[in-house]
């Protein structure tokens, strides 16, 4: 999943990841680190990637001026038209779950030009047809400006794209070793997916040695524990 | 500030729930809807510094909002870890500084942000915050942590001692 976002990742541009994202904040360490070295990355929180020194605000700030090329947002519900909710599942005011609210989500949407969703499960009750609660809207009517919006989303079972003219996500490439009565199973709404689907190239030994060396090394100073653990050689 | 608008929430469900969250048309691109947000005014405040002095200067977490939050509130009550001389806020070559017109009063209270960290001086105790996911789950669990922790220790030195014989 790693490998995948890092090679989502554009040199010279400006990427940013936000607050618990250690997969995603290893694809752009690793990125960085091989064939996005002019772009500027920033990782939240990172003592050498997060120059903001006036509190969210400041981060704010520099996303509305539309400084970001690729930025990663997750949900705790995710749908097929690319909502998100990080607000709650079932009726909002009795809630079976509550999740901890949108926040700058719905901005740094909108704002970014190519935004990546992430999740590390893969399964029906993350991937649903319709979110119970829309904190962060995939797509806006026209009357409501939207520079960026969704442009992947990364799983641990496949990569999907977001079809603009659709507003859908489909199915780009499945990962190595997925089949796809599994992926169709484990996702909430209809995908075109089978045997001839394209599967996403399997990480290179020097992509496995990038993440396991000096990513490893670098995203201990901010994800000690994931870095110990997710990335051991 | 009377409100402020936020790009980007037009067409998500903050529009059904929250009324006091109004769209208009933007009026530089009259074409355009954008969302508008009442401000938040809390009437009372709490927060954490890594040194104040006592005039209520603070030098706060440069990557937190404390200081917005201060700025925003009718009270400001402030803890500290340490109580110093305006100089050394002054000398301090990281934080922010917050001036003492925002604060209404503040006290001395080494280790005030535990369980969680004041950067370059204590980690957070991982320890003691995953007991508290654990017992939270449930009210009878989260009351023997309430009795011990919260409403039991008379003093924050008593809150502390009760930690480190957890």
């Amino acid at each position: 999943m790693a490998v995948a976002i890092s090679r989502e990742v554009r040199d010279g541009e400006t990427t940013a990841v936000g607050t618990l994202a250690p997969v995603a904040a290893a694809g752009v360490l690793a990125a960085h680190l091989s064939h996005a070295r002019h772009g500027r990355i920033l990782i939240f929180n990172h003592e050498d990637y997060w120059p903001f020194r006036r509190g969210s605000k400041e981060f704010y700030d520099y996303a509305q001026r539309g400084r970001f090329d690729l930025f990663f947002l997750s949900g705790g519900q995710i749908d097929q038209h690319g909502n998100l909710n990080l607000i709650a599942v079932g009726d909002h005011r009795q809630p079976t779950i509550r999740f901890p609210g949108g926040a700058g989500s719905a901005m740094l949407y909108y704002l970014p030009r190519r935004v990546i969703i992430f999740r590390t499960d893969h399964t029906p009750r993350i991937f649903v047809d319709r979110v119970d609660t829309i904190a962060s809207p995939g797509s806006t009517p026209p009357d409501v400006v939207r520079r960026g919006g969704p442009w992947k989303a990364i799983t641990p079972l496949c990569t999907f794209r977001f079809d603009q003219p659709a507003r859908r996500l489909t199915v780009e490439s499945v990962h190595p070793g997925v089949v796809a009565d599994e992926l169709r199973r484990r996702t909430g709404f209809p995908i075109d997916v089978d045997a001839a689907s394209p599967i996403t190239p399997p990480p290179t030994p020097e992509e496995l040695a990038l993440l396991r060396g000096p990513v490893r090394e670098s995203l201990a100073k901010t994800y000690p524990r994931f870095a110990e653990t997710a990335l051991s050689p | 500030m009377p409100f402020l608008p936020v790009p980007g929430h037009v067409g998500s469900d903050y529009e059904r729930l929250r009324p006091d969250f109004r769209v208009i048309a933007d009026p530089y691109h009259p074409d355009q809807r954008i969302m508008l947000v009442p401000p938040i005014t809390p009437d009372v405040s709490i927060i954490h510094a890594h040194l104040a002095d006592r005039a209520g200067t603070l030098l706060l977490e440069e990557r937190e909002d404390d200081s917005l939050l201060a700025e925003a509130s009718t009270i400001v009550v402030a803890s500290a870890e340490r109580i110093v001389s305006t100089d050394e806020i002054r000398r301090s070559p990281t934080g922010v500084t917050l001036e003492g017109i925002h604060v209404t009063s503040v006290v001395e209270v080494p280790r005030g942000a535990h369980p969680t960290a004041v950067r370059g001086v204590y980690p957070l105790d991982e320890a003691h915050l995953s007991s508290y996911m654990v017992l939270a789950r449930q009210d009878a669990a989260f009351k023997t942590y309430l009795d011990r922790f919260v409403l039991g220790p008379a003093s924050h030195a008593a809150y502390l001692a009760a930690v480190s014989a957890a």
